[in-house]
């Protein structure tokens, strides 16, 4: 018996692999995970770079997430659009994110796009392509702005703009089409909206809203759903039942004691 | 178009000529006699082929998913022949029907029953009831059970092993007296007093089993085969909706009712649990 | 066959006005055999916060007492409950941890927050967290739920109004699964009290 609470250690736990290995044997299939079916984007313009996602997480051909976060935040000048099996994308930046902040806190200086880039394929490349996550990096630091993309492999690009998911085909022909350079931030904003939105449209796995964030030098801007070209419709009935209509068997009514003190509580959260 | 208007014109210019007589003459026995004939793969193992598009077990990849899950019962007691059945049609784990009638009626004789891929049991019984009434009108009497269930042991026997899911009981009453057969896609034909097909009958024989008797009055005997199926439905998953009761009597079978599980459960929740030793009866009936 | 079909069930959380609803099944089944009707498949983290484990039953049975266990290391820990935020985090963090050979079950975590804000998501097997505003659902009759919850879910319903709501949409989803049902579980967890009702169900 174990006298004292061991200390968790890190990685991943494979104990229940074999068991699980056994059980596909035997014919039974695994589960749905959650993708995000999705367009993502991002784009190098006058100063700074422009990330953009859709918001829509699908397990099979469920929509699983009408409105789910894409860019995931990596460092205050560093964030990172994610393509892929949805907790990969979700626990790797996460991951990369924190070593980043310890990373700025040894050497006192901000994290650069580079360090972020070359964390991220060495732990994607170290899982051999079994960690399925498909990244767009963009951040803005000493050299300026920076994109990149990461595959799930652990491969990388560094391109002016760039395209990943399944609806990269669609927002890579807007890109195509009217990407230049030195754009202007608000020209810049647009063109990543229509590119999301041609995903949105035109691929059956991306949909609902557009993400957007820009990072310029000392400035990042969030604009959660900066468009929603999918809003639903006002209901025009309510289907709601009378009181009683469910047949009970048993009830059991737990009352709780709602306690306020005189001092204010400490926000210990 | 001008060989189709041809073949009315020919038709109606010797319909004159042709007597019904003639018409009777050319009637050929072979082909009206015939099974009916399905399109087989055109491939080197029709069989193989087959099985790989509608066996679940054999493959991940079934594209074609047969309706399974069903509990049936007939049993014979002094009184004719009890059959009854659940209603519910499941496609996977869906639910794809409560109300279903699994158990076809043939002819006012003859009763047949429904496990296994809904399309060939109606099918192949319907054929059935075709091929009763063609003996009934040339053998001026009744074709007897054991006749009627070999019909279509022979019938689906020709497509062994294409497929074809069928489990099956034929019943009902003849010169014999009243007969139950059993009778599925392999091709296996039983005689027999007692028998429960589909996914929940191994609980039905269960109820069964412990409360049969050959003696049972009518009401007892309708009341077991309800209670038999109310409890496959209560454990089989693929079981449940409602429950028909037919009895088969001498002038013919009769329908005894329909009754809804959902409501049957509550019904039977409020009643003393019915008890297999002492001298509470066993089911209690109401007159 | 899908694993999570091998056992059955299902559970299914919405939101209200100040409060919340989390419902599930009561049926454990092996494949085909219905074997209990009296299988738990909420578990209570707090008093005011609830874990739905739809999935395959050793495993629900594992991971409620792992959270059990943590649950209660946090409260001696922290010398507080446990945030419903927190604990989702939590069981995300747990299942990731077993990416490559997970656990197969859904989670749906319910509750209320200390400001009595309402809090639900659903997860999938790795911990993908999904934090809806509306409502969550898993198990085998995870597509059925979905349908008819769009359809009877609305912003701002009273608790009993929520109950009704919550009710319904369980009852008529499982009555088109083969895998679900045999009686439902509803917990209705409002700032003053927990409310929790047995429902009469179809019992095929």
């Amino acid at each position: 018996m174990t006298t004292r609470l061991e200390q968790p250690k890190g990685g991943f736990n494979f104990d229940n692999y074999q068991r699980n290995v056994f059980l596909e044997q035997k014919g039974i299939t695994l589960p749905k995970m959650t993708k995000t079916g999705t367009t993502i984007v991002g784009l190098i313009y006058k100063d700074g770079v422009c990330l953009g996602a859709d918001t829509r997480a699908t397990a099979g051909p469920i929509v699983a997430d009408k409105n789910c976060e894409k860019i995931h935040y990596l460092a205050p000048n560093i964030h990172c659009c994610g393509a892929g099996t949805a907790a990969d994308t979700e626990y790797t930046t996460a991951l990369i994110s924190s070593q980043l902040e310890l990373h700025r806190l040894t050497t006192g200086r901000k994290s650069r796009v580079a360090t972020a880039l070359i964390m991220l394929k060495q732990m994607l490349f170290r899982y051999q392509g079994h960690i399925g996550a498909a990244l767009v990096l963009g951040g803005y630091d000493i050299n300026g702005p920076c994109l990149y993309t990461i595959h799930p492999h652990g491969s990388t690009d560094k391109l002016p703009y760039v395209t990943m998911g399944s609806g990269s085909l669609a927002a890579m022909s807007v890109f195509e089409s009217r990407w230049r350079k030195d754009l202007e931030r608000q020209e810049a904003i647009d063109l990543v909206k229509d590119a999301i939105e041609s995903g949105i449209f035109n691929d059956l796995g991306s949909g609902s809203n557009v993400d957007v964030t820009v990072i310029e030098k000392d400035k990042v801007d969030v604009y959660r759903n900066y468009a929603k070209p999918n809003e639903r419709g006002q209901k025009e009935q309510s289907y709601k039942f009378n009181r009683g209509t469910t047949a009970i068997l048993k009830e059991s009514i737990k009352d709780l004691v709602i306690i306020t003190e005189g001092i204010e509580e400490m926000d210990i959260s | 178009m001008d060989s189709f208007v041809n073949n009315f014109k020919k038709s109606t210019s010797t319909w004159e000529d042709q007597s019904l007589l003639d018409n009777f003459v050319n009637f050929d026995p072979v082909k009206e006699f015939s099974l009916p004939t399905f399109d087989i793969p055109s491939c080197l193992n029709p069989i193989e082929f087959l099985k790989a598009h509608t066996d679940e077990n054999s493959t991940t990849e079934c594209r074609i998913k047969l309706e399974h899950g069903t509990t049936t019962l007939s049993f014979k007691f002094q009184g004719g022949i009890i059959v009854a059945a659940d209603s519910r049609a499941s496609s996977g784990s869906y639910i794809a029907s409560q109300t279903v009638k699994k158990i076809i009626e043939i002819n006012p004789y003859l009763l047949g029953t429904m496990a296994g891929g809904a399309a060939d049991c109606s099918f192949w019984e319907r054929e059935l009831g075709r091929r009763c009434r063609l003996y009934e009108l040339r053998n001026k009497e009744r074709i007897s059970v054991a006749a009627a269930s070999k019909l279509l042991a022979n019938m689906v026997y020709a497509y062994k092993g294409m497929g074809l899911s069928m489990g099956t009981m034929v019943t009902g009453w003849d010169k014999t007296g009243p007969n139950l057969f059993y009778v599925d896609s392999d091709g296996t034909r039983l005689k027999g007093d007692l028998f429960s097909v589909g996914s929940g009958s191994t609980f039905a024989y269960g109820v069964l089993d412990s409360g049969f008797d050959y003696e049972l009055s009518a009401p007892e005997a309708i009341e077991l085969g309800r209670r038999s199926i109310y409890q496959a439905t209560f454990r089989d998953a693929a079981s449940g909706g409602s429950i028909n009761v037919y009895h088969v009597k001498q002038d013919g079978w009769e329908f005894i009712g329909n009754y809804d599980v959902g409501d049957l459960h509550w019904e039977y929740q409020d009643q003393p649990k019915p008890s297999l030793i002492g001298d509470v009866p066993m089911f209690n009936i109401q007159s | 066959m899908s694993i999570m079909e091998y056992n059955g069930g299902s559970v299914v959380a919405m939101v209200g006005k100040n409060c919340v609803a989390i419902a599930s099944d009561k049926r454990l089944g092996v494949q085909l055999m219905t074997v209990s009707t009296e299988f738990p498949k909420i578990f209570p983290a707090t008093d005011k916060s609830f874990i739905g484990l739809p999935g395959l039953a050793t495993d629900i049975q594992t991971l409620s007492e792992r959270f059990r266990f943590k649950i209660n290391m946090y409260k001696l820990g922290e010398e507080r409950e446990i945030e419903p935020r927190t604990l989702a985090h939590m069981v995300s963090s747990t299942l990731y941890e077993r990416r490559f050979g997970p656990y197969f079950v859904e989670p749906i975590i319910a509750g209320l927050d200390k400001h009595n804000q309402p809090f639900i998501c659903g997860m999938d097997l790795i911990g993908c967290i999904n934090f809806a505003k509306d409502f969550v659902v898993g198990g085998t009759s995870g597509e059925s739920l979905f349908g008819i919850c769009e359809s009877l879910w609305e912003p701002d319903l009273e608790p009993e109004d929520l109950f009704e709501v919550i009710s319904q949409s369980m009852l008529n989803a499982v009555d088109r699964d083969c895998l679900s049902g045999w009686g439902a579980i509803v917990h209705v967890i409002t700032p003053e009290k927990v409310i929790t009702r047995t429902l009469k169900a179809r019992m095929d």
